[in-house]
């Protein structure tokens, strides 16, 4: 006989349950299979160690061909231990094909199998990695149904947890809704603890983005189901509170009809807050529930104000070791609550959370640096915040290019996303954006194969032009590349062109040196600019591209003259001058911008006005501009009336 | 503008808004966009003696949708400081959806309001509609002036110690057909209708140029 110090380590259990399973006798793989699962139980060690000796398999096996209840107990606890807290057990137990057999013994006449079974299964389905169900075959469906109306607690249990798992779609959505589930689930919300959080859990994937089923979750008992949910958001389980939190998020959401009571939405919004108190999942969980809840909802986040939920979020923070994903969570809460209100982007800055976003940029968690990013990009979108320069400094800019350089395209483009507004700092000098790497980077991502990080680069330089000084503008230039700037107008996306023309027209302004650029290299970006003038079909484009001749004829004679021989010769595929489409197009703001060309182009105390006034006047233009005296649009009518008497002053005083 | 410090005051209620912008324009008028510059003075003058200062002032931010407006003014020739004073502002535009022409707020009563927008000449054809209704049934949309109040947030470029203050807020009027401004300061505790006058100035340039940035 071995002894029993020796017989019970992992290697040798391992062997005797080899020789077990071979038809050494029942009671012996009884014993050898509880030894394992009392070993291994909350005990993480010990399941890598039988993991790696390839424990689950066999016991996988065992359980799959046991005649004995007491067997399929003890294998399908081992099992259910194993998929327990740790990925790589769950990993195995999925592997070895164990989720099928344990369906199986669902339908075992032992209630305790049953029990161990259903047990086991839960385990399983509360990862991640468990298979997703497919509802939408008929067989599946009545299967699970018939575990919902299950009298065992575990069963309908399991039942709940695999609806929270693996329902998605909307069709899913749809089909448990017309199987019943929604009005059974609500039934078992008066069941236990757990049976209630896996009821909620399941509720809220059913409902989640589907009105049509929130709509019909509303009308259950002509309410009562919706109201049953909301009591719950007051239970004495932080996680039932923040479960029925959730599900009825997911209602208003759904159906904002029947959640659109504000004092049931801030009572939430309060619940949520206090459960970031809570240590573990629930807290860690708690600030994604609370940014859902906020999600466009201007109102609320003004409520966030009055009941001061910001500041008690802020003192959550300032806790130490907080958890990545609760960090990431936060930081959403922030970003929503700062997206429409200024108030709100005060409050949050006076809460110096500054220097906390500052540290989550270089988080080592991919997740919190988009996060911190999204915040960023919102809190920035405040000019008052931005003429402060809050965010315009190294603290925040050399992080962030950082972050422009990572492998990850999600991070990059959030990170794009929040120095687009950084930038904008009203400040003319941008010696910080050249030196720390940023320009260069932004004008690399410029020429990305990616639409998405192309746009968002050539908006980011767009606004880093805003008003820049001289140097500043020719550095970025030179970066550039002339030839960058003319391909980025033609771009294959509208956006991306609409963004190269406002960008080459910062360029432009109040810049003379810069124009010289435009006219460069036999003219490209100029030949860029007028080839979208005359082809494009968006008013957007043609706006901009106005806009950007405009800038250039207020520069010297050279660029006037420039300009207005692209204006007064038609080119060959062209009926008449594209000036004249856009003087009579029915968007008033490109009428505006069409009449503000003419006014520089005939900006009084210039040597070669008066010629251009006769050249305007030789094409029709003048004749267009006079029937626009009474223009619809007053602004349009003020800038015709500028350019007339303009004209009229130069023929006058023209000998 | 800031003026000099009497006497200490409440924090302004004001919130700003998304001032994100498509293009250069503004729909309502392209003279009142972002990046473009004004300059003139403001008359500062007491009983004891005549004073103007000279004031530039830049717009920043448009937003319509919400009535709102901000940039900095910078004031000149201060005396009690050694460099131009420069602070960030934000406007309200009465716009009667978001704002109308009474303040309800910053210590103005309703009588300050209309004994201040009565010195604009433009308010003259608005002044009974404005006494029947507060102007509910004014359609400003079209009007070729914008009436707004212009309220001082903070000091850009010095500390709250140097002296001065930025209490009060002006009430102005912006001329759509040459860019022209017009405003009165007001706060109880200084000089009462300093006058504000600005151009629309195209800084040296021969035209009109256009900047413009979107935030995201």
């Amino acid at each position: 006989m071995p002894s029993t110090a020796v017989g019970n380590r992992p290697e040798d259990l391992t062997a005797r349950l080899d020789i077990a399973a071979a038809g050494d006798g029942e009671e012996g793989l009884l014993r050898v299979l509880r030894e394992v699962k009392n070993q291994i139980i909350g005990n993480k060690t010990k399941k890598l160690l039988y993991l790696q000796l390839g424990v689950v398999p066999r016991i996988v096996s065992a359980l799959g061909s046991a005649r004995d209840p007491a067997i399929i107990v003890q294998a399908a606890a081992a099992i259910g231990s194993f998929a327990c807290g740790v990925e790589d057990g769950v990993r195995a137990v999925i592997d070895a094909d164990a989720v099928p057999r344990l369906f199986n013994v669902l339908s075992h006449a032992n209630d305790k199998v049953v029990d161990a079974g259903a047990r086991s299964l839960r385990m399983i389905f509360q990862s991640k990695l468990a298979p997703k169900y497919d509802f939408l075959k008929e067989k599946n469906m009545k299967f699970l149904i018939s575990l919902l109306n299950s009298d065992n607690d575990n069963v309908t249990e399991l039942a709940a947890s695999i609806v929270a798992h693996s329902c998605e779609a909307r069709a899913e959505q749809k089909a448990l809704c017309d199987a019943g589930a929604l009005q059974r689930l609500v039934d078992l919300l008066e069941g236990s603890s757990y049976q209630k959080d896996a009821c909620l859990d399941s509720i809220a994937a059913i409902i989640r983005k589907n009105s049509e089923v929130g709509m019909h979750f509303a009308s259950i008992g002509t309410g009562k189901a919706l109201n049953s949910i909301v009591k719950l958001i007051k239970d004495r389980n932080p996680r039932t509170r923040l479960l029925a939190c959730v599900c009825v998020i997911s209602i208003g959401h759904a159906s904002p009809y029947y959640v659109q009571d504000l004092q049931t939405r801030t009572k939430m919004m309060l619940i949520l807050v206090e459960l970031l108190e809570e240590s573990g999942r629930v807290g860690d969980d708690a600030p994604f529930a609370l940014s859902d809840l906020v999600l466009d909802d201007e109102e609320l986040h003004k409520q966030a104000i009055s009941v001061n939920a910001v500041e008690k979020i802020c003192n959550s923070l300032h806790k130490n070791q907080i958890h990545p994903r609760r960090l990431q969570g936060i930081l959403l809460v922030f970003a929503e609550l700062c997206s429409r209100l200024e108030e709100c982007r005060c409050l949050l800055i006076s809460q110096q959370v500054l220097s906390t976003l500052a540290n989550a940029l270089k988080h080592d968690s991919p997740d919190v640096r988009v996060a911190a990013c999204t915040c960023i990009t919102n809190l920035s979108r405040s000019v008052k915040n931005l003429s402060a320069g809050h965010l315009s400094n190294e603290t925040f800019i050399v992080p962030l290019v950082q972050l422009l350089h990572d492998t990850s395209m999600s991070l990059q483009v959030a990170a794009l996303g929040a120095i687009c507004n950084v930038v904008v700092d009203f400040a003319a000098q941008k010696l910080l954006y050249i030196q720390s790497g940023c320009i260069k980077q932004l004008v690399q991502l410029s020429k990305s194969m990616d639409s998405t990080l192309r746009l968002k680069a050539v908006s980011a330089l767009r606004n880093v032009t805003f008003l820049a000084d001289t140097i500043s503008k020719e550095s970025i230039i030179l970066e550039l590349t002339i030839s960058t700037l003319a391909s980025l107008i033609c771009d294959s996306e509208t956006a991306i062109q609409q963004q190269a023309l406002a960008l080459v027209g910062n360029l432009v302004d109040g810049y003379a040196d810069s124009t010289k650029h435009i006219f460069a290299d036999d003219g490209l970006i100029m030949n860029a600019v007028v080839r979208q003038l005359r082809s494009a079909f968006s008013a957007e484009i043609c706006i901009q591209g106005m806009l950007l001749l405009s800038n250039i004829a207020a520069g010297f004679e050279p660029h006037k003259e420039a300009v207005m021989s692209y204006l007064v010769s038609p080119h060959d595929d062209e009926s008449f001058p594209f000036i004249m489409r856009f003087l009579q197009s029915k968007e008033s703001l490109l009428r505006t911008t069409a009449v503000w060309c003419i006014v520089n182009l005939t900006y009084p105390d210039n040597p070669n006005s008066s010629t251009r006034v006769a050249r305007l006047r030789d094409a029709g233009i003048i004749s267009q501009i006079k029937t626009m005296i009474n223009d619809p649009c007053l602004d349009t009518k003020y800038r015709v009336r500028t350019a007339l008497e303009q004209c009229m002053t130069l023929e006058n005083n023209s000998p | 503008m800031p003026v000099r410090v009497v006497e200490s005051s409440a924090p302004s209620q004001v919130a700003g808004q998304d001032a994100s912008n498509q293009h250069a324009l503004s729909p309502a008028c392209s003279l009142l966009s972002v990046g473009r510059a004004f300059s003139g003075t403001q008359n500062v003058s007491s009983l004891q003696k005549d004073e103007a200062w000279r004031v530039n002032v830049r717009i920043q931010g448009c937003d319509l949708d919400h009535g709102y407006l901000c940039g900095t003014m910078e004031a000149l020739n201060v005396p009690l400081a050694d460099t131009p004073v420069v602070t960030f502002w934000e406007g309200e535009i009465v716009d009667m959806k978001n704002y109308t022409f009474y303040t309800g707020k910053w210590e103005a009563t309703p009588e300050n309001d209309i004994k201040h927008w009565s010195k604009f000449p433009a308010f003259s054809s608005l002044l009974s509609q404005v006494e029947a209704d507060g102007g509910k049934s004014l359609d400003l949309s079209n009007y070729p002036y914008i009436f707004m109040r212009w309220k001082e947030q903070y000091f850009v470029n010095v500390g709250t110690d140097c002296g001065l203050t930025i209490a009060g807020f002006y009430y102005v009027c912006f001329s759509c057909s040459d860019g022209s401004i017009n405003g009165f300061y007001y706060d109880p505790n200084s000089s009462p209708f300093q006058k504000l006058e600005l151009k629309f100035t195209n800084e040296d340039r021969s035209g009109f140029t256009f900047s413009s940035y979107q935030l995201q």
